[in-house]
């Protein structure tokens, strides 16, 4: 995306019929500097008009800004930059299909001999797209979270994403579930790139549905205001629970700088039970109802080029919750941290560092609820382990710790027979990993030095080969061999293969 | 319980005798359980006592959703968690300890009938009095079963448990009946009950069994609880054998009890 190719050398007439000059076939400007090529670039040219044909729905004011920029190119070749800028701009919006640019001669009154037309035809989307996907596997954990702004494939296929954790056949008697998913999206609502999102979700153990409304900033994509209502089932058989949350959020994301923040309000009614009637004692005692209400904020730095194998860049993300100030009855400060790091060594391999950390303080004294707590373990953070399985566990229940930390170095490679680019091949990746972490609970009453002292005791950790598989911009599969170590009593390992599926790894 | 069930519970409960930190759970006391649930946790209470078992009270908020049949009381016993009179009196029996043993079958009979009568009964129309009674309802109901939970949850609690209790009632046919008809019944089942009390201390020779035990636990109930208008309690009283009988079982299995 975004290599364009010159339809051809000769010289672009300035005067004469009319000339349609496609922006994904035009290359930016390169280094050949022919005599005709140098008359170009030098020749002032003035834009004079700017207009968008094909609108439908879409309010002419909001895309105003979007389109401004071209007119201050000084040249053929700016004007050619320019206007494929203002496409790319007016592709994120999510609201046209296709945008093309047609640059020709001012034609009319007050033509200039050196004015340009710059006409942007857009195809808008359809009012309504629906999609229906059934995601049939070995679900023996899953639980469906809704965040709307990751909707939209950036394969241009209109799937609805939602974040999946998926358990495969690890446990004793893997059964076959199936979901079906039917997701509606109403893009461009109201004219000016509102989108509004229902997804409904049914399985053979759980219903979940959500609605979701995101409005951008007219002139600003890149701030918006988004509310969401959602209820949202979920079985966790690590610690033999059921949760079932009745939520609203309003959300509101901006950029300062080169960081991105969001700041969330979220009111969530939780309903807790046991998943077994063998469900230990300790998930016994938090079964029942709450409502939680807390405001979140979250900072993210992201400089990689993809977020699924990046090959360079990192990633920062801090977020913090604090619950009880506005209601409810879950009283917490929470922080998590999220830290990667890339780099491309020789021959194509990519050398990956990430670490993840968080501390749950209960505010008051009442103690932590087994649904906010953190959980570690998997093939999506401390491969080798099973699910979730480690770290405070009562009669093989797993309920989760209050502090962790999770470290991982990754190698990426290519395949080793090098199918060769731009083949099926490529979207496979051999790692050898390493991953560390652990998770406990602190007790209040100590000092920072103590539950550093007790967070840095029994480590485990894991290491293995394996490959990996990526899917579109979102998710990515792996295949592991992993050995893990370190491993203390009540811990679940799954040492030797372990497959897993998901978004976010360490 | 299912037949299953029930073989799974006696087979894990006999292995172990009764240990010293059984526990029972109820909603909290003060502020939150209703007729009913004090009812029911009540004749447990007195029925472990009878059989001469430890038991600790503790109240817990959601003690209602951590039962593993959603009623009110269970005990956690071991790692064993057992909800309702009935199948905690089948533990404890599992487990050699039983009131019962010194009858025939014809009075088992009878036992198990007066206790069917009790809960279709007397049971059935605590729950009428606290739920489909919207005065009840409005004022004592509704306010103590949501008071653990903030705004607005404990309006959705409370309505939902309304809700529920009264599609009960309408199933089982209760529904049409008024508030009068329900305090006839009560003064009906009373009457049952004092005529097969007669003199006698208790309901079956001079033991006491889990029937008395479940008589207990509910006029007890009824008699010390506050409502909004004290026609039930009023109805109970005219039975002078059921008074003492009360009293009774109050001296001699809780008079250690500081209230």
């Amino acid at each position: 995306m975004g290599t364009v190719h010159a339809r051809s050398l000769d010289p672009l007439p300035m005067h004469g019929p009319e000339l349609g000059v496609h922006a994904d076939d035009m290359e930016a400007p390169e280094t050949e500097h022919g005599p005709k090529q140098e008359v170009l670039e030098n020749k002032d040219v003035v834009v004079q008009r700017v207009h968008i044909d094909g609108l439908g729905r879409t309010k002419e004011d909001f895309l105003t800004c979007e389109i401004a920029e071209v007119f201050r190119a000084g040249n053929l070749i700016d004007v050619m930059r320019r206007s494929h800028d203002a496409r790319q701009k007016l592709l994120r919006l999510g609201i046209f299909r296709k945008v093309e640019v047609v640059i020709d001669t001012s034609r009319g009154e007050h033509a200039l001999p050196n004015g340009l037309d710059v006409t942007f035809e857009v195809t808008e989307l359809r009012r309504v797209t629906g999609s229906y996907n059934t995601m049939v596997g070995n679900n023996e954990g899953s639980m469906v979270r809704f965040e709307p702004q990751i909707w939209t494939c950036h394969c241009g296929i209109s799937v609805s994403i939602m974040i999946l954790l998926l358990r495969t056949g690890e446990g004793p008697d893997p059964h076959v579930l199936s979901l079906q998913v039917l997701g509606l999206k109403l893009p461009n609502v109201f004219g000016r790139a509102e989108k509004l999102t229902f997804q409904f979700s049914y399985g053979t153990k759980e219903t979940s549905y959500g609605l979701s409304f995101f409005k951008p900033q007219p002139g600003r994509f890149e701030r918006n205001v988004s509310v969401s209502l959602y209820k949202v089932t979920g079985q966790f058989p690590w610690s033999s629970l059921r949760e079932t949350d009745r939520g609203v959020s309003a959300e509101l994301s901006f950029p300062v700088w080169t960081t991105r923040h969001t700041v969330k309000w979220e009111g969530v009614w939780r309903e807790l039970g046991c998943l077994a009637r063998t469900a230990s004692f300790a998930v016994r005692q938090e079964s029942g109802h709450s409502l939680k209400s807390s405001l979140s904020h979250a900072m993210v730095v992201d400089t990689r080029n993809s977020s699924i194998l990046p090959r360079r860049g990192g990633l920062l993300k801090i977020h913090q919750e604090l619950a009880g100030y506005t209601g409810g009855d879950a009283s917490f400060l929470k922080e998590d941290f999220e830290l990667q790091l890339n780099k491309t060594l020789f021959w194509d391999s990519v050398l990956s560092a990430s670490l993840w950390g968080g501390l749950l303080l209960p505010i008051g004294d009442k103690p932590t609820n087994i649904a906010d707590r953190f959980y570690l373990g998997g093939p999506t953070s401390i491969r080798g382990f099973s699910m979730y399985s480690m770290g405070p566990q009562s009669e093989g229940d797993f309920l989760g710790g209050e502090a962790y930390w999770a470290g991982g170095l990754h190698l990426y490679t290519p395949l080793p027979f090098r199918p060769g680019r731009a083949s099926f091949g490529d979207l496979f990746r051999t790692h050898f990993f390493l991953n560390a972490g652990n998770l406990c609970n602190l007790s209040y009453g100590e000092g920072p030095q103590a539950h550093l002292k007790k967070l840095a005791e029994c480590i485990r950790w894991s290491y293995g080969l394996g490959l990996v598989l990526r899917l579109g911009n979102i998710a990515r599969l792996e295949l592991n061999y992993c050995i893990p170590m370190g491993v203390q009593s009540g811990d679940r390992i799954c040492d030797g293969v372990q497959f897993g599926a998901g978004i976010r790894f360490l | 319980m299912s037949l299953a069930a029930e073989a799974f519970v006696s087979q894990m409960a006999a292995a172990e005798p009764w240990p010293e930190n059984a526990t029972l759970y109820q909603p909290l006391k003060e502020d939150q359980i209703l007729l009913s649930d004090c009812a029911s946790s009540l004749a447990v209470q007195a029925y472990l006592r009878m059989c001469g078992l430890p038991v600790q009270v503790v109240c817990r908020a959601n003690a209602e959703y951590m039962s593993p049949s959603g009623k009110i009381p269970f005990i956690h016993v071991g790692n064993q968690v057992v909800s309702e009179l009935g199948p905690i009196v089948q533990f404890t029996k599992a487990k050699g300890h039983s009131l019962s043993d010194g009858l025939d079958d014809v009075q088992r009979a009878e036992m198990k009938a007066y206790m069917e009568l009790v809960n279709n009964m007397l049971l059935t129309a605590e729950l009428y009095i606290q739920w489909c009674d919207e005065a009840t309802a409005a004022e004592i109901s509704r306010p103590r079963y949501s008071s653990p939970y903030s705004w607005p949850l404990s309006r959705i609690l409370s309505y939902q448990k309304q809700w529920e209790v009264r599609r009960k009632i309408n199933a089982i046919g209760w529904g049409g009946k008024t508030l009068e008809q329900v305090y006839e019944d009560v003064s009906q089942c009373c009457q049952a009950l004092s005529q097969r009390l007669g003199t006698q201390p208790y309901f079956f020779n001079k033991q006491p069994t889990e029937l008395d035990a479940l008589v207990f636990g509910h006029l007890f109930t009824i008699l010390t609880t506050r409502l909004t208008n004290s026609e039930l309690a009023e109805r109970i009283k005219s039975y002078s054998n059921l008074l003492s009988f009360c009293r009774r079982i109050e001296q001699t299995y809780f008079e250690d009890k500081s209230s």
